[in-house]
Parts: C-alpha cells; structure tokens; sequence
C-alpha cells in the first residue's frame, strides 16, 4: 500500500500532514514543487517554475498518483493544501474530505463549523482525498528523504491562475486580528486622544488596539480597529474592554477572547455579564495603574 | 408601450383584489388623497387635475369645431350649468398654474433638487395656454353670437367677450390655437415627466393593496434560464418597475420624507427612479433587438446608493403616483448579493452568521431560550399541544440585552394575564428578514421554509411577535411559502389585554413620546393600539413625524448590520423626541430600542428608550420580581 502526501517547504501544517498520512501505514511518498526537508520515504519534487499556480501543482499530484496508485493522498489544512487538494479531487472526480482529524479504514472524522462540530463520514472510493485538520496531529519528526525530480506535463491552461504579486495587509505593528492581547477602547474613552493611554498599555503588552463602533462613529479611530460584527472579530488570549458597554454589536466581535476584562465605570454595564475580571472604576485613572505596575514588575 | 410588454412578468398578487383597486383609483387617483398629504401642493394639483378631467369635453368640440365652426356637443354643448362648471374650472386650472408657479419660483423646495425644472416650466405655460385659448374661444362665439348655450350662463367668457375685436376671425384664431397647443402638448408628453398623465392610473392601479411590507419573492424554481435574480439590467425590470420609472413626475415628495436623504446619504429615491429611467430610455432600443445591456447599479443608480436605504418606506408612502422604490432597491441588491458578491464588506459577518447558526450577531441557537427559563415560559417541544398564542421571541430579544427586556416584560403581562401561551426555544430560527432586505434571497427562503415547516408541525394558529421585522415576515410573508397564521404584534395583543381587563396598568403623569417603528405603523399598520398602551400608561406626547409618516430609526433594511456615512439617523430621530420634552421615549420594536438608546447616548441626553411593554409592566408591578436589569446569567 502506498500513501502520497503533498508538503511545502518550512511548513508546519505539512508536518502535521505528513504525521496523518504516516498513521496510514504503507510507503509514503511525498510531492512537492521546489525542494523539502520532510520525513518521508520518497520525497518526488516537480519542477515546476515560477510562482504558486494552483492547477499545475494539482497536475503534477495527479501524474504521481497514475505513476503510485496510492490508496489515500494527504495534503496540510492550509489554504493552498486545501485548494490543490480540491483540483485534484475535480480532476479524478473524486469525493474529498477536509480537516480530517482522525481516519479509521474508509471511515473518517473531520472538523466542520470553525470546529464547532465534529462529523463522522465515510468516503465512497478506492482513493482517499484528505486535507489534515490544523493542529489536529503532532509534526512528524525524522531524517529527510531521498529526493527523486520529475517534470510534470503542464498546459498553458495549467498555470493560467497564479500569484503575481503579494502584497502585506499589516502596516507595521501588531494586527489585530492576530494579537494575542488586544486593549479595547469605547465611549468612555472620550476623545481620539484618550486612546494614547490604551496604546501604552497595548505596546507594554506586545498587543493590539481595538476600538468599539461609537469610536470608530466618532471619528477618534479608523474603522480598520474596529471590533465587533461589522468589524474584525478577534480571539486573543486577553482582552481588555475599557469603557465599553457591551452591546450585542460588540460582543460578537470578541466573544473568542479566551479571558475578558472588563474596565467601565457603570456597574450595570452589560459587558461585565461576559467578562471574566471586571473592575468597575474610571478607566482613566485604571488603565495607566495597570501599565505603571507592569513596568514596577518588570523592573523598567 | 413595447418595453412594457418586454419586461418581465410581474407577481400574480397584482391581479388580485379588484374591489382594493378600483377603490385606490377612486381614492389615489381620482380623490388626490396622496396629494393632498401636502396641503399647497395637494390643492394646487387637484385643482389642474379636476379642471382638465371636466373640461374634456370641451377639448372634442374645439377639434371637431375647428373643421366644422357650427358643430357643438349634442346636449351638454347647450348646457348653461356645463358652460357654467367649464368656466369654474377655468379659472380653477388658472388659480392652480398660478399656485403651482407660486411653488416653483417663490417658495423653492428642496425636494426639487435634481429636478428638471425647465420641463416643468414649459409644461405650466402649456398648460395655461391651454385654458387661456379656451377661454378666448369661447368669449369671442358670444361676441360672435355662435353660442349654443344661453351666454350669461358663461359668466367669465361673458365678461371677456366684450373685449374681444371682430371676433369671427377671432373665434377662429382662438380655436385653432387651442387646438394646437394640445397637439403640442400631446407631442411634446413621451418626451416628459409628464408622462404620468398616461401612466400614473396604470401605476396606481397595480400598486400594492394588501401586505405592503411584502417583497415579491423570486421564483428558484423556474427552468434556469427563467429565474430571476434581481435586477441586474434593464431587462430584468418587471413591467411594473418599468411604469414605475415612466410616471414618476419629479416632484420630490420621496426624497423629502428619505431618512437616508435627509442625512446626507448619496441615496434620493427620486434620483434613483430617473437614474433607472433615463437608463430604461437609453438601452431601451437596445433591449427590443436584444443587444448588450449595461449594470444598472454603477452607471444610471450608483452602487452606494443602493446600499443607503433603510426599506422604510416612506418614499412610497408618500408616492403620489404610487411608485414602490423599495422593490427597485432590493431587486437591485439581489442583483448585487447573489449574481455579483458585491456588498458592504462589514455586512457579510451578518449574512454568514444567519445563514450559518440562524441569528444574525453567531450566537450559539441552544442560549435562544435562556431569557425565559428564570420566569418559567413554557418551551414548545415537538409533539406538544399547541398553545393558543404562540410567542415568537426574534433573535433580536432572545439574545440582545437590551431588547430583551420587552420579551421579559411581555412573557410577564401574558402570564399575569393568564395567556395560554409558549415560545418555540430553540426551533426558532431568524426569519430572514436581514438577509432578504440585504438581497440576499436563498438564505431568506430557505429560512421561510424551515420556520414554516416548524410552526405548520407545531400547529400554530396564532402568533404574537415582539419585533415588527418578524411580524412583516411572518404574516406578510411566510403565506407565500404556505405559512397562514394569525400574527400579531405584542402592542395588539397586550392593548387587547387591557380592553378586556386582563390587565389593569395604572396611570402615571410621566410624558412618553412613542416612536413608531416602519415595519409596524407603515408596512403592517399597526398604530393606534401602541398609543392605547402609553396613553394607559402615562402622557402621550407626539413628535412631527408619527404614525405612519414615522421616520426610521436607521436600522431598517439590514442597516443594523452595516456602517453609516454622514449624520447618524438614529441621533436626528432622538434629537426630534428631545424637543417634545417627554422623559420618556417609548419603543415597540428591539431594534428602534438599541438604535435610539445608543443615539441617546451619543448626544449625551437624558432620555429613557423603553418598550412599551416595559412601561405597562412597571405601572403594574413596580415591586415586580422580574428584574429588568441587565442579568448575570452566564455567571
């Protein structure tokens, strides 16, 4: 039996793919464009040129599993994994399953609503089409494979979609989306430079800032910091609602925060029913004490 | 006439109701009742209007009495009493192009802004030409003694004809001119707004009778390529949209009455409806020998446009000819939605979150009923009998806290009442209402079926809704995908309540102003019984713009999901509330509840936003075990 694993370079999710595809016993080919250090037996690298150009490296997938009949090919949870992975499973005419977490024979369980819930399903042909769930499996480990090049016949149509061009979202500093602490300011900030005592504590915390609706309403900061439902929505570690009231609005931008603390003066402001910490007091007054004492902490 | 014929079919619900129709002609049409909205403007029309409806007949004998000088009417030719009214008229066409000029150059209101006002002017002198002709023509027969009719009948061409010069060449002169500036005006009426005079009836006509808050829904069941998906061209126009476009006369009430407008938005539905019919105009050659046709939105309707409206419907309120702009809106958001992706960025969290979990802000179904379980509300389970009044809650109370309070205060007078009544917990769903304002029409329907299926299973006969966007959805538009039921709004059942003396609310001396909300007092009627309620409650106050000439709170039409540009319309509706001086502004619609509070807030005044259920259960129960505080559930 043999298993084809599609891997990146320096990837993580790769890894993780290789350790799916691992689990499945057998050989285990891995194919990639460009050279990998990947634990594998064989590791095949199509050479293909130039940028990323989904449907030509769904090709070269394709032309190996004529050459291998693997009975299952495993790609990464990643974004480029899964888009491959479909022009493969369009090409074959193959059913795919994605974000599997767990394999047991023709039966598969894979991740589905953000992870919200876990479906059992059963795949329908001899050759299994997987995209591994994220950090659903430990990085395989071990010594790199012996490499083995090959040129895959390619159409123009093949690389007729490719990346031209990446251009970086981020302005520099930490995103919001991203940040593992975000400092969030509402109404009771009062003015665009009140923000300025939020942006100290956010950089002493190597976070973001965020903001509420009326602030970005107001004009005191750019839509682009905006939490909530017609804004980002975020999942940091800590996030520190300062002189928000907590409308539904809001809470539905940071609901994914794993902590909460919530700064206002109102003690019946609704954001303290989801916070986790509240100090009810002038956020003003709060807000420099929490970085005076962080700097006390570490001594600067 | 040919673009009309190839545009597309139009829902069957236009060629029902006869009786409802025949009475909107009589009343919008014949009886000026929209008109009249304004009172200058209305008598100004009426008195055109009625002036030319009468003097037809004099316009037959003028064509005929130009070839033929001898020939009169049978009968009403030599009617005194007719000749009489004819001058009546005269002088009431006279009186209204003077008011109509009056209008248009001294008082200049805004709602002309973007208007062809040189059109307008032309016509005015068309029109006053029209009856000066006929006036001259008549007062120079009785100079010439060609009168048919006794001459003193005719008090005003009596009077004029001593002033005329040898008037058989005169009568002659004055008949051919008449006649001619009819045939002119005629000519010169396709190339106009005033178009209307042919096509206003027509529009009327077809124009909604009956559950006005409903929006025709697309038919995905069609052979492919039959569906329609909104409105991308021209030629996806229904033919009523296209009648729409021709009878709009300019006049800018729609725009005058616009939150949006009024707000500084790009969005005048008035310029919407020229843009589509300038574009109908344009393509139109085009669209009959089935060339390429240009998007709509973007070139004769900017996309921003689109995307300003609240679907509140004053625009068409306040239509004298009866023109539905919010069918236009959301056809061309469908377009946008579905065909070409291209929406508000930040309202796609929205749209996914509906569609995905079936709330609009993601939040888990299974927490849609944890309001209600501390006052012990009786949950539906599938199998149960029904209750007699089923409480559709709507996501909006179910999981906003702000806005749960009315569903707390309501679930608590029913009770006090002794309503048989139970919630659906978690087999309520949205209604989709978001979605379909936003264009986006599966996620809607799909919605519609699934909520249908739950309540027919449930037997549900009567439903009472706390939030006005799910009664329009539930009563006028569900029985299109085979859900009949009674609905209600709480506002109706608790003023029934109180009628009967289930429940005795005591009388304060507070000041409420009550904020209408579009979806209940415009698109369903719903009123007076709101009003009962705060008027047993305390001192009603109204604000300028009530009932059903109510301006919107801002969140109509998805907007609760999408960001504002210019002055906040929620602060320019608190701002009216604050000048009548109450303390208290009272709701009856959760998301009139958080906009205005929120626009409270904003302006930093000292107001309170509470939903008229809340106030009734105060009056009732001050020492009340229900805590209309902000509760700790998830603790």
């Amino acid at each position: 039996m043999t298993v084809l694993v599609v891997v990146e370079p320096d990837d993580e999710l790769s890894l993780q793919a290789v350790a799916l595809a691992r689990s499945l016993g057998g050989d285990l080919h891995g194919v990639s464009v460009g050279a990998a250090d990947v634990p594998v037996d064989t590791l095949h690298v199509a050479e293909i040129d130039g940028s990323y150009a989904p449907a030509a490296w769904a090709a070269a997938v394709v032309q190996l599993v004529a050459e291998l009949s693997p009975s299952a090919v495993v790609a990464p949870g990643s974004d480029r994994g899964n888009e491959v992975l479909a022009h493969v499973a369009a090409r074959l005419d193959l059913p795919m399953a994605v974000n599997v977490t767990e394999v047991r024979g023709d039966e598969v369980t894979r991740m589905r609503w953000g992870g919200t819930l876990l479906e059992e399903a059963r795949i329908h042909s001899g050759l299994k089409l997987l995209t591994a769930a994220p950090f659903a499996f430990a990085p395989a480990a071990g010594p790199a494979a012996a490499t083995e090049r090959f040129a895959p016949a390619l159409t123009d149509a093949d690389t007729a979609v490719r990346v031209v061009e990446t251009v970086s979202t981020s302005t520099g500093g930490i995103s919001l989306a991203d940040a593992k602490v975000v400092v969030s300011g509402g109404r009771g900030v009062g003015s665009s430079e009140g923000f300025a005592i939020l942006e100290e504590l956010a950089a002493l915390l190597e976070g973001a800032v965020g903001c509420s609706r009326v602030v970005t309403s107001a004009g005191w900061r750019p839509h682009t910091d905006q939490v909530g439902q017609t804004g980002t929505k975020v999942s940091p570690d800590l996030y520190i609602a300062c002189g928000i009231s907590g409308a539904t609005q809001h809470i539905a931008g940071c609901k994914g925060a794993k902590k909460l603390l919530a700064i206002n003066d109102d003690p019946e402001a609704t954001i303290f029913t989801h916070a986790d910490y509240a100090v009810i007091g002038n956020l003003h007054e709060i807000v420099p004490a929490i970085s005076a004492e962080l700097r006390k902490v570490r001594g600067s | 006439m040919r673009l009309v014929r190839a545009a597309k079919p139009v829902d069957k619900e236009r060629f029902e109701d006869v009786p409802g129709r025949v009475k909107n002609e009589a009343v919008i049409v014949l009886g000026q009742k929209k008109l009249f909205q304004r009172l200058l403007p209305g008598v100004m029309h009426a008195l055109i209007f009625w002036g030319f409806l009468v003097l037809f007949p004099t316009i037959v004998m003028a064509m005929v009495g130009a070839i033929d000088r001898d020939w009169a009417i049978p009968w009403l030719g030599s009617q005194g009493w007719f000749m009489a009214a004819v001058d009546v008229f005269v002088l009431m066409v006279l009186t209204g192009v003077v008011a109509a000029i009056w209008i248009r150059k001294i008082v200049r209101p805004a709602r002309f802004e973007g208007s062809h006002l040189g059109e307008a002017d032309f016509i005015l002198a068309l029109i006053a030409l029209v009856v000066l002709t006929l006036l001259g023509w008549h007062a120079s027969r009785i100079a010439a003694g060609l009168n048919e009719w006794p001459a003193h009948a005719s008090f005003l061409s009596n009077w004029v004809s001593g002033a005329i010069p040898s008037p058989r060449v005169m009568e002659r002169v004055f008949d051919w001119a008449h006649v001619c500036v009819i045939l002119a005006f005629l000519a010169y009426l396709p190339h106009s707004k005033h178009l209307h005079i042919a096509t206003a009836a027509i529009n009327v006509y077809f124009s909604r009778t009956r559950r006005r808050g409903r929006l025709e829904p697309l038919r995905f069941d069609l052979p492919d390529e039959e569906i329609r998906f909104g409105a991308g061209t021209i030629g996806d126009l229904t033919w009523k949209q296209m009648v729409d476009s021709f009878s709009c006369t300019e006049c800018g009430r729609c725009q005058d009455v616009c939150p949006a407008y009024a707000t500084g938005k790009l969005l005048s539905p008035k310029l919407l409806i020229m843009g589509i019919r300038d574009q109908v105009f344009a393509e139109g050659a085009n669209l009959l020998a089935g060339g390429e046709l240009n998007p709509i939105a973007g070139n004769g309707v900017p996309e921003e446009m689109i995307w300003d409206c609240v679907t509140c419907g004053a625009c068409v309120h306040e239509c004298p000819v009866s023109i539905e702009h919010v069918d236009h809106i959301v056809d061309l958001r469908r377009d946008l939605v579905m065909m070409k992706s291209s929406f508000p960025q930040e309202s796609e969290a929205m749209l996914r979150d509906v569609e995905r979990v079936g709330n609009p802000w993601g939040k888990p179904q299974g927490d849609r009923a944890s309001w209600a379980e501390k006052l012990g509300v009786r949950v539906l389970e599938e199998g149960d009998e029904p209750p007699e009044v089923l409480y559709w809650v709507g996501c909006a109370a179910a999981y906003d806290e702000r806005a749960r309070k009315a569903a707390e205060s309501t679930a608590k007078l029913l009770q006090m009442a002794g309503v048989d009544f139970a919630i659906l917990g978690e087999r309520e769903a949205c209604t989709g209402d978001p979605a379909r304002r936003m264009g986006n029409e599966y996620v809607f329907q799909s919605y519609a079926e699934q909520n249908v299926a739950t309540l027919n299973e449930a037997r549900v006969t009567k439903i009472v809704a706390s939030c006005p966007h799910c009664l329009n959805s539930l009563g006028s538009e569900y029985p299109d995908f085979g859900g009949r039921y009674e609905v209600m709004h709480h506002t109706q059942l608790l003023a029934e309540l109180v009628r009967d003396g289930r429940l005795e609310p005591k009388l304060g001396d507070g000041e409420i102003t009550y904020h209408d909300s579009c979806y209940l007092a415009r698109h369903n009627d719903v009123r007076d019984e709101p009003r009962e309620l705060v008027a047993s409650v305390g001192k009603p106050i109204e604000m300028s713009r009530n009932r059903e000439r109510t301006f919107c709170c801002g969140a109509g039409g998805a907007h609760m999901w999408m960001e504002e540009r210019g002055t906040p319309i929620n602060e320019e509706r608190v701002r009216e509330a604050v000048e009548t001086g109450a303390e208290t502004l009272a709701v009856a619609c959760p998301f009139c509840t958080v906009m205005l509070d929120d626009g409270v807030r904003s302006l930093g005044k000292q107001l309170r936003v509470v939903d008229v259920s809340t106030l009734l259960v105060e009056s009732m129960a001050p020492e009340s075990d229900v805590s209309l505080e902000p509760s700790f559930a998830n603790d």
